[in-house]
Parts: C-alpha cells; sequence; structure tokens
C-alpha cells in the first residue's frame, strides 16, 4: 500500500462516518448526557447524603488498589456504551451495504475508482475499530466531566479523597480495555458481522429479516436432517461477546491466538468476500 | 476453475447459496470432526466474583 | 484516431427480456457520441455495461480495459453522471469534494471550488437540501474537475428546467470537450444535443439501428418538401420516412443521389428528431413485413 491508497482508505473511513454521524457518536453522546443528566439530578435532591457516602466508600475501597487493578472496577461504567455499540454496529451492518443500492446511490460509489473490496474492507474496519473508537472518545468526555463533577462533589460535601488521581489515570487505563474488548469482540463477532453484511448486501428488502430468517431456516433444517445443533451453538456463540469483556492486559495473547478466534476469522472472512462478490449485482 | 467461477457468479441466489452452503458446511464438518457443540470460554474472571451485594445473597440463602 | 470505445455482440438478459441483443459499437478517441433510442431500448443497460455497472455476454474494451474484471482502475479514466440523482442524500457538498478528490489521482481542487463558486453553491449544505438541478450541477462541477478520458452521460438533463439544460450542455461544451476527451451521452431529447454531436447513434431492442459520424448522416439522409405531382415518382424512391402537414408533403430519403431528389422538389437537411422517428418507423415495418 502506497500513501495514495493509504489515504483513500482513510477517506473511506470518514466517509462512513459522515453517513453515520448520529449512530457512532450521536448516540453515545445522548446517553453519556443521560447519565451526567441522572448524576446531576441525584445529587441536587435533598436526600443526596447516601452519595456522599458512596463516593466516601468508594475512595476508601480503592485506597491502596494500583491502577491497573482499580481500572477494571471502572470498567462497569462503560459496559452501557459497550451494549449500545454493540446494537448500533448491528444496525449500521445491515443498512450499509443495503441503503446505498436502495437509494441508487451505489451508482455514484461504484463511478469511483474505488473496488468493491477496499469498500466492504472499510465498513468491516468501520465497525471493529472506528465505531469503538467514537465510543471511547465519548466515554473520554463523559469521565472528563464526572471526573470534574466528583471533585466539585468533593468540595460540597467536604470530602478528602486519598484515590482520586489514581482512579483518574485508572479511567484512562479503563478507557483503554474499553477500546480492546470492542476489537477483540469484533474478531470474535467476525462471522456474524460477515453474515449480516452478505444479506445487507443480497436482500431487495428487510435485510434483517432474510439475515435471522436463513440462520433460523438453516438451523432447523440442520436439526431436522442431522439431529445437530452445531450451527445454533455457533451463532449462539458468535452473537455472544461477553467472554471478551478484557480485564488484564495479559489476557490479549491467549485470547486471540487460539483456535476458535481463527476459525471465526477465517469463516468470517469467507463471508465477507461473499458480501465483496455480492456488491456485483446491482438492479 | 473458470466455469466453476462463472457458476457462481451467474447470479445472486447462486452466490450466496454457495456462500452459505460452504460457510454451514465448514460449521457442520467442524463440528462433527472436534465432537464438541461450538465452544464457549469458561468465564474464568476474579473480577466478576465481586459481588456487591453478599448480604441480600446470604439473606435469600437463610430464607 | 484510436478507438476508446469497442463493444462486439454485447449480449443482457433481463429474465426473458432482452436488454441488450448481440450490439456491436465502436467510438473513436474525441467523439461526442449521441446514443439515441425509445424507453426500454437497452441505452441504460448499454452505458452501465461500459461502466462495468452490470454484467454481459461479449466482448468490451473501453480504455483499453474490460470493464467486468477491473471496473475501479477504469473509473480512474471515466466520469458518469445519471438521469436520476445518484448523489446520497446525506452527502455535504464540501465531503463529496473531500471524497472525490482523495479517491481520483487527477483531480483538481482549485478547479472544482471555483466552478461550485460560480454556481453558488454553498459547500456546508447537504445534498437533500438541494434542489434537482442544483444537485446535476454539484455532480457536473465534481466531474469536471478530474481530468477523464471518457465522460458518460444517462439523459443528464432529465427533469430539469429549459434554462438548466441549455447551460449544462454548453458548459460541457466549453469546459470539458478539447478534441482528446470523449463523451457519451444517451437522451431521448435529441433537439438539445443535436448541435454538440460528432456521431450518432441509434438504438432499439438492445440493437445498433444508425451508427454513423454526423457528417455522413447529413450526406445520408435528405429531406425533400416535395412539389404537387411529384409524389408517385418520390414513392417509387423508397422514402424512409413521410410526412404531411399543412398540404406540403416532407419524404426523408435515405442514400438517394441529390441531384434526383432535386428534381422531385425543395431539399432540405432533416433534423435528427425526424432521422430517429423514420428509422424508428422503418424497424416497426420491418418487424412486420407479412410475407
Amino acid at each position: 500500500m502506497n500513501s495514495f491508497q493509504i489515504n483513500v482508505f482513510y477517506t473511506l473511513l470518514k466517509r462512513e462516518m459522515w453517513e453515520h454521524r448520529l449512530l457512532f457518536v450521536g448516540a453515545p453522546l445522548v446517553l453519556a448526557l443521560l447519565i451526567l443528566v441522572a448524576i446531576l439530578w441525584i445529587a441536587l435532591q435533598p436526600g443526596a447524603g447516601f452519595l456522599a457516602d458512596a463516593l466516601r466508600q468508594a475512595d476508601l475501597a480503592f485506597e491502596g488498589l494500583p491502577v491497573l487493578q482499580l481500572a477494571p472496577f471502572l470498567f462497569w461504567a462503560g459496559l452501557p456504551f459497550i451494549i449500545l455499540l454493540y446494537v448500533c454496529c448491528i444496525i449500521y451492518l445491515l443498512s450499509t451495504l443495503y441503503q446505498d443500492r436502495k437509494d441508487s446511490s451505489i451508482f455514484f460509489w461504484q463511478s469511483m475508482p474505488v473496488s468493491n473490496c477496499t469498500t466492504v474492507m472499510s465498513k468491516v474496519v468501520t465497525v471493529c475499530a472506528v465505531a469503538p473508537l467514537a465510543t471511547v472518545f465519548v466515554l473520554f468526555i463523559l469521565f472528563c466531566l464526572a471526573a470534574m463533577l466528583i471533585a466539585v462533589f468533593g468540595v460540597a460535601w467536604d470530602l478528602e479523597y486519598v484515590s482520586y488521581w489514581r482512579a483518574v489515570a485508572a479511567s484512562l487505563v479503563t478507557l483503554m480495555l474499553i477500546y480492546l474488548s470492542a476489537v477483540m469482540s469484533s474478531l470474535w463477532l467476525l462471522p456474524t458481522i460477515g453474515w449480516f453484511l452478505l444479506f445487507s448486501a443480497f436482500a431487495r428488502s428487510v435485510p434483517l429479516l432474510w439475515a435471522i430468517g436463513a440462520a433460523v431456516l438453516i438451523g432447523f433444517l440442520e436439526d431436522m436432517i442431522f439431529s445437530t445443533q452445531y450451527l445454533g451453538n455457533w451463532v449462539q456463540s458468535r452473537s455472544n461477546f461477553n467472554q471478551y469483556i478484557l480485564f488484564e492486559f495479559q489476557e490479549i495473547p491467549a485470547k486471540v491466538f487460539n483456535y476458535d478466534m481463527m476459525i471465526g476469522i477465517a469463516l468470517g472472512s469467507l463471508l465477507i468476500a461473499g458480501a465483496t462478490y455480492m456488491r456485483r449485482f446491482i438492479d | 476453475m473458470e466455469t466453476l467461477k462463472r457458476l457462481v457468479l451467474r447470479n445472486r441466489y447462486t452466490l450466496l447459496l454457495t456462500v452459505i452452503l460452504a460457510y454451514v458446511g465448514v460449521i457442520v464438518i467442524e463440528g462433527t470432526l472436534t465432537g464438541r457443540e461450538a465452544r464457549v470460554f469458561d468465564l474464568e474472571n476474579p473480577y466478576f466474583d465481586i459481588n456487591i451485594d453478599q448480604e441480600y445473597l446470604r439473606s435469600r440463602a437463610n430464607r | 484516431m484510436t478507438t476508446i470505445v469497442r463493444a462486439r455482440s454485447l449480449t443482457k438478459h433481463y429474465g426473458r427480456f432482452k436488454a441488450l441483443d448481440g450490439l456491436d459499437l465502436s467510438i473513436e478517441r474525441g467523439a461526442i457520441t449521441g446514443l439515441i433510442g425509445p424507453n426500454g431500448a437497452g441505452k441504460t443497460t448499454t452505458l452501465k455495461a461500459l461502466l462495468g455497472l452490470c454484467d454481459f455476454d461479449g466482448d468490451l474494451s473501453v480504455a483499453g480495459r474490460d470493464p467486468r474484471s477491473a471496473r475501479h482502475k477504469l473509473m480512474e479514466d471515466v466520469c458518469f453522471i445519471a438521469d436520476v440523482g445518484i448523489l446520497p442524500k446525506w452527502l455535504k457538498v464540501s465531503e463529496a469534494v473531500e471524497y472525490v478528490g482523495a479517491v481520483h489521482p487527477r483531480f483538481d481542487h482549485a478547479k472544482a471550488r471555483q466552478t461550485l463558486a460560480a454556481a453558488d453553491i454553498g459547500t456546508n449544505r447537504k445534498v437533500k437540501e438541494l434542489s434537482k438541478g442544483t444537485v446535476t450541477k454539484l455532480h457536473l462541477a465534481l466531474v469536471m474537475a478530474i481530468d477523464v478520458k471518457l465522460l458518460v452521460l444517462d439523459e443528464p438533463t432529465l427533469g430539469l428546467d429549459i434554462v438548466y439544460r441549455k447551460e449544462f450542455y454548453e458548459r460541457l461544451l466549453s469546459d470539458y470537450c478539447d478534441g482528446d476527451r470523449t463523451v457519451i451521452i444517451s437522451t431521448h431529447q435529441v433537439e438539445e444535443i443535436e448541435a454538440l454531436l460528432t456521431q450518432l447513434i441509434f438504438i432499439d431492442r438492445g440493437k445498433i439501428v444508425l451508427d454513423a459520424h454526423m457528417s455522413d448522416v447529413v450526406e445520408r439522409f435528405v429531406g425533400v418538401r416535395i412539389k404537387p405531382g411529384a409524389e408517385e415518382q418520390a414513392q417509387e424512391l423508397k422514402p424512409v420516412y413521410v410526412r404531411k402537414s399543412f398540404g406540403i408533403n416532407s419524404y426523408l430519403f435515405e442514400n438517394q443521389p441529390r441531384d434526383v431528389l432535386q428534381r422531385l422538389g425543395e431539399l432540405y437537411t432533416p433534423s435528427v428528431s425526424d432521422i430517429f422517428v423514420a428509422k424508428m418507423k422503418q424497424e416497426d415495418r420491418d418487424e412486420f413485413v407479412p410475407d
């Protein structure tokens, strides 16, 4: 890849963000705003004393914990955002190769010197790496504002924090953990990503129905013919990312370099290749 | 090879069918060979054990 | 002159419907070609085949490449403006410029900005906020800033008002065509582009009905306002088309010597639309010959 091609790919990623700003930045921003408003609302209630108590207790509980061990506790604050990201990515995957065929803007994109392969790859990378980055960016803003709020509460309620700065440092580690979790989850979920992309490129209407319907139908057929549920189990395990929620950096190599991950990536790539070839059929 | 490619890329349906057959085929064959249902990692993660509400659990157990 | 588009027996089916039926075509570099045909004749399908946007059987070479296997490479040399607005609704003007500028190796940013400013298109607006005419202008501005060999226009002015349409073709002629760049325009509003064209291709039911240089067309087709009494004589020369209006009989002849025709009445140069109608009627006649 030369610098021109790198710039093309970078622009394709930007293009995805232009189109899906609301989905990838807007949605987590709204969630962050809701959380902030909720915290403020609780703090301004007359009986906010329990919040001061909770802060004090957390501060004491964190005392003496090293930053790397503190980070996983803060992870839970990010969990709603990961779930939101998961939902947004499904919406994105189902619409991304479908919408441009529906509004015939595919003819514009196809009239540009960008191959189907590069286009589809840009969409995969958007899901696996760029969308998580947007989420982490929003979380970073939320953590900054939360840190400021907690400092203000400290002054207002006369709390003397002992773990404040370590918690701030830990929150940065948490953001890294969340990002890596999301990237690794998306590798684990690559077969599902490929499946959605395939039907997004195939369906003439309601890609969601096609994608789910086909999986259910084939699973049912497998059960009837072979009396096995390999596909059902596969789909179940490949739509679930909880084993890829990371709490320690050391876990990464073992979780990436193993047989299950590799076969998932291989089969996901097969489906993504199918989606790429499917782009030839526009009508 | 060329003929096969033409056959697969004849239209959207042949392509979809081929891809899905290959995909499901590998899953089923792999499942049969390894004799296991698709494996899910065991979650041995200490941080999952942190239970905020031990009191509640104890009260449930005593009931 | 070198050939930029060469097609041999292009065939394309949509189910039972034959959109292209063994179409042969050759377009030379620098030509401004009008691809003219009734609705459903296969114009759009032909153009899509040229652009690698649909599959087909037969041999096709565009700018030295097979569109089926190297679409994205081909698009470095070819641009396309379609009949319907194909610019995505959510795209901002500035984003469109940035995108095209990044993916096209020969894109002139200054020229694009200049054209957009001249057309008074704000860079912060989204495509969905623009009128149909402005969207076409935007697309044209993007395309004009790219140094391509071949420009393909599929009914580019459909749904635009007459002022826009005139402006569009004037811009095209003055800014784009320099004798080396090739343009293919498909339309059924023939009158508008008649003066622009150097090559004329009629297409009907997936086949080429006429393929000629404009200069040849003028030679080949002659209209005659028949003198009273000369009708029978005129009929013997097998006119391709006869039109009677306000008591004047206009006959259109193909490949008949001028000196013979001159004796029948006043000669005139037929318009492309006259020739088009004549050729289409002739097709129909040939189709339903009852012998």
